[in-house]
């Protein structure tokens, strides 16, 4: 249901301004609206104005901003660590941490740059490390003369291998030699191998084909070949080292000052959001108004923690909800135990107007039945209450799992019901083996009691969501509307007893009389609604048609089981027989939740609500601390 | 004669309902597929928005029903 809201107004001296709103902010029951301020007194009084803050509530939020700015940097540089806000309260110790936070910043943004940069060799070296190691077999058979100039290249494919050898052959008159391996990590590299005379002219040309060259770090660059994997990985493991004494430093830093700075951000964040919503603020000259919403029933208890904390100075009013502030009052849903799991269905249409009706307890009373009256199987009743209650046993209350359950198990309760009705089990296996008869209808084959059945069902459906129109237009002081909801509601009425009296002639029922009350209420219903008003009737009547999908659906579904049970028994084979039948009425299962779902959504979405709810609300949306 | 007649207007009745609904639901899948991929939370009101022509294909049903019952 839609929870009852009040319009309060919260008046105070400007010195208890911010002491107010953090009150406010702690209680997280109130949603500050400056328009209706705006919009009731701005115009007649012109001693009333926006707040602004002073010079020292100035400075204090610019301090603020600042030293919150500085310590989230600090943090995004510091490593997580477990156990990461500390209890400490950080009003009393602020110029403390000012002056802290900046060399720790210092100290941290070095430790991170070299960090950096370790890391990056460490890469390089890795890379280096990888690059060496596939070549050295290839130095392995190479001869050791001190007069041979190698160069590492790194190639795209083995056609660029080509292309490049035959390219250095040419460039060097045959004065080189080109091998290549792949390395672990798959690419393809080259070694060169070439005298000294010649190498110039070959980096020449390696650059100009765009060729990367491999270049070690120049203290091992001199090495002897053997030597080179070994200073390499040498090299690596102290930078590995390295790194890891930086990081350790970090982590110290981090584990030691982490939490405190942690618990100031969230300190400075809601002070932050404090002077924020001094802009919802307006003041006169000595002092503060603040109005906005909250829920009825909390407007006692506010006053009294207002008064408790002030003492009598800070006010509390409750103000009477305008017509005009309807569209403006934010919405809450709550329902209860029930209805609450159906919120899932609520909650995929934009939120009610305050002035119109929760959806919710009216899916939550309607959406089973239809679903039952579809699906209406005990088996399949039965299967989908195993998997019901699993569901709402298996996953903690208020998760979406839990919610589903809840629904299905109400579903599967009329499913149930239904399927004793219609004397069905798995299709017409109940009849079969069990005996079972149909109490109300045999649905496979009394088409048309259940089309009239499920246009009753649609005609109640459509008469009570415009009942609820005609009384929502009546709530909203509208009565030219609710009057053409009316006039509409009995112009329906009379067709449809037309209908039945055209159909099944009873002496009570005169068609003619009732197409003339029809002709009457026409000109009424075009004198509220206009020349439309003819076609919304006609509307009207295809929306109680509609229902007659609950007969067409279950009408499918029975006949799919009874195919399924038809072709078990023609296989000649038990086992076999099981097989088919069994997998036939998985999918009709699949088909029954599914179909019976969407389709009784669909009804309530688009028949139903469409003759009564108004949507487009505003959220409740009350101040609330981020940071308990 | 007369029964082939009546089994195909009921054939009729169902088969262009059937056909119509079909193109309705492809155009508003493909879009309701374009849609989710942007906005996933959207997921519900399109399963009910590809659900809403097949009102055509059941009053389709109805019809053909309604010729081999009636006539």
């Amino acid at each position: 249901m839609i929870i009852r809201m009040a319009k309060v107004e919260i008046v105070g001296p400007k010195q208890d301004l911010l002491t107010t709103l953090d009150l406010l902010h702690n209680r997280g029951i109130f949603q500050p609206d400056p328009q209706l301020l705006e919009r009731v007194e701005l115009a007649d009084d012109d001693r009333l104005q926006a707040l602004v803050l002073d010079e020292h509530d100035l400075r204090e939020r610019s301090f603020f901003q600042d030293l919150y700015d500085r310590v989230a940097a600090l943090l995004e540089l510091l490593p997580e660590t477990i156990d990461d806000i500390s209890p400490l309260q950080p009003l009393p110790v602020m110029d403390l941490i000012d002056e802290l936070v900046d060399q720790h910043l210092a100290k941290v943004r070095e430790l991170s740059r070299i960090l950096t940069d370790c890391r990056k060799e460490v890469d390089d070296l890795q890379r280096d490390l990888i690059f060496w190691q596939a070549l050295e077999p290839l130095l392995a058979d190479l001869p050791q003369d001190s007069n041979l100039e190698l160069l590492g290249i790194t190639i795209r494919d083995g056609q660029q291998l080509q292309a490049l050898e035959e390219l250095l052959q040419e460039r060097t008159q045959g004065r080189c030699h080109i091998s290549s391996a792949t390395t672990t990590d798959g690419s393809l590299i080259g070694l060169i191998a070439t005298d000294r005379q010649t190498a110039e002219s070959l980096h020449q040309a390696l650059n100009d084909e765009r060729v990367p060259e491999r270049s070690l770090p120049e203290e091992l660059a001199n090495l002897p070949l053997a030597q080179r994997i070994t200073a390499l990985h040498e090299h690596l493991k102290s930078k590995i080292t390295s790194c890891h004494k930086l990081e350790t430093q970090l982590l110290e830093i981090s584990r030691r000052w982490r939490p405190t700075y942690h618990r100031a951000l969230n300190w400075l964040e809601e002070r932050l959001t404090l002077y924020r919503a001094t802009a919802t603020a307006y003041t006169t000259r000595l002092c503060f108004i603040i109005q906005g919403w909250m829920e009825h029933a909390e407007v006692l208890r506010l006053r009294a923690d207002l008064n408790q904390a002030f003492a009598g100075r800070v006010v509390l009013e409750q103000q009477a909800i305008l017509e005009e502030d309807l569209d403006q009052v934010p919405v809450m849903l709550r329902n209860p135990g029930y209805f609450a799991p159906f919120e899932i269905f609520s909650r995929l249409l934009p939120l009610p107007k305050y002035s119109s009706y929760d959806p919710t307890p009216l899916i939550g009373l309607f959406f089973p039945v239809f679903f039952g009256m579809i699906l209406g199987d005990i088996g399949y009743g039965l299967i989908l209450l195993a998997v019901a209650i699993f569901l709402a046993k298996r996953f903690p209350p208020q998760q979406l799992p839990s919610d589903i359950g809840k629904v299905l198990g109400a579903a599967a309760l009329y499913t149930l019901l239904f399927g004793f009705l219609y004397g069905e089990f798995f299709g017409d296996l109940g009849e079969t083996w069990l005996g079972l008869h149909p109490i109300w209808f045999d649905r496979s084959k009394d088409i048309l009691p259940m089309t009239i059945f499920a246009l009753t069902v649609g005609v109640v459906h459509i008469i009570l969501g415009m009942t609820l129109g005609a009384l929502s237009d009546l709530r909203r002081h509208q009565p030219r509307q609710a009057l053409f909801k009316l006039a509409m509601l009995i112009a329906v009425l009379l067709l449809v007893f037309a209908v039945v009296g055209w159909f099944y002639p009873q002496s009570w029922l005169n068609t003619g009389p009732l197409l003339i009350g029809v002709g009457i209420l026409m000109p009424v219903l075009i004198a509220a609604e206009g020349l439309l008003a003819p076609l919304e009737l006609l509307k009207t009547m295809g929306n109680i048609i509609s229902y007659v999908r609950i007969m067409a659906i279950g009408f499918c579904s029975v006949l799919l089981a009874v195919v399924a049970n038809k072709l078990g028994g023609m296989t000649g084979d038990v086992m076999v027989g099981i097989l088919v039948a069994g997998l036939l009425h998985a999918f009709n299962l699949l088909l029954g939740v599914f179909a019976p779902t969407v389709h009784s959504l669909r009804l309530h979405y688009v028949e139903f609500f469409s003759k009564f709810l108004d949507l487009g609300g505003r959220r409740f949306e009350p101040w609330q601390k981020r940071h308990p | 004669m007369e029964k082939a007649l009546i089994a195909f207007a009921a054939a009729l009745a169902i088969g262009l309902p059937a056909i119509a609904t079909a193109w309705a639901q492809s155009r508003i899948g493909a879009a309701g597929a374009g849609t989710l991929a942007e906005r996933p939370e959207l997921t519900g009101i399109i399963i009910i928005l590809v659900a809403i022509p097949e009102t055509m294909v059941i009053l389709g049903f109805v019809v053909a029903a309604m010729i081999l019952l009636m006539l």
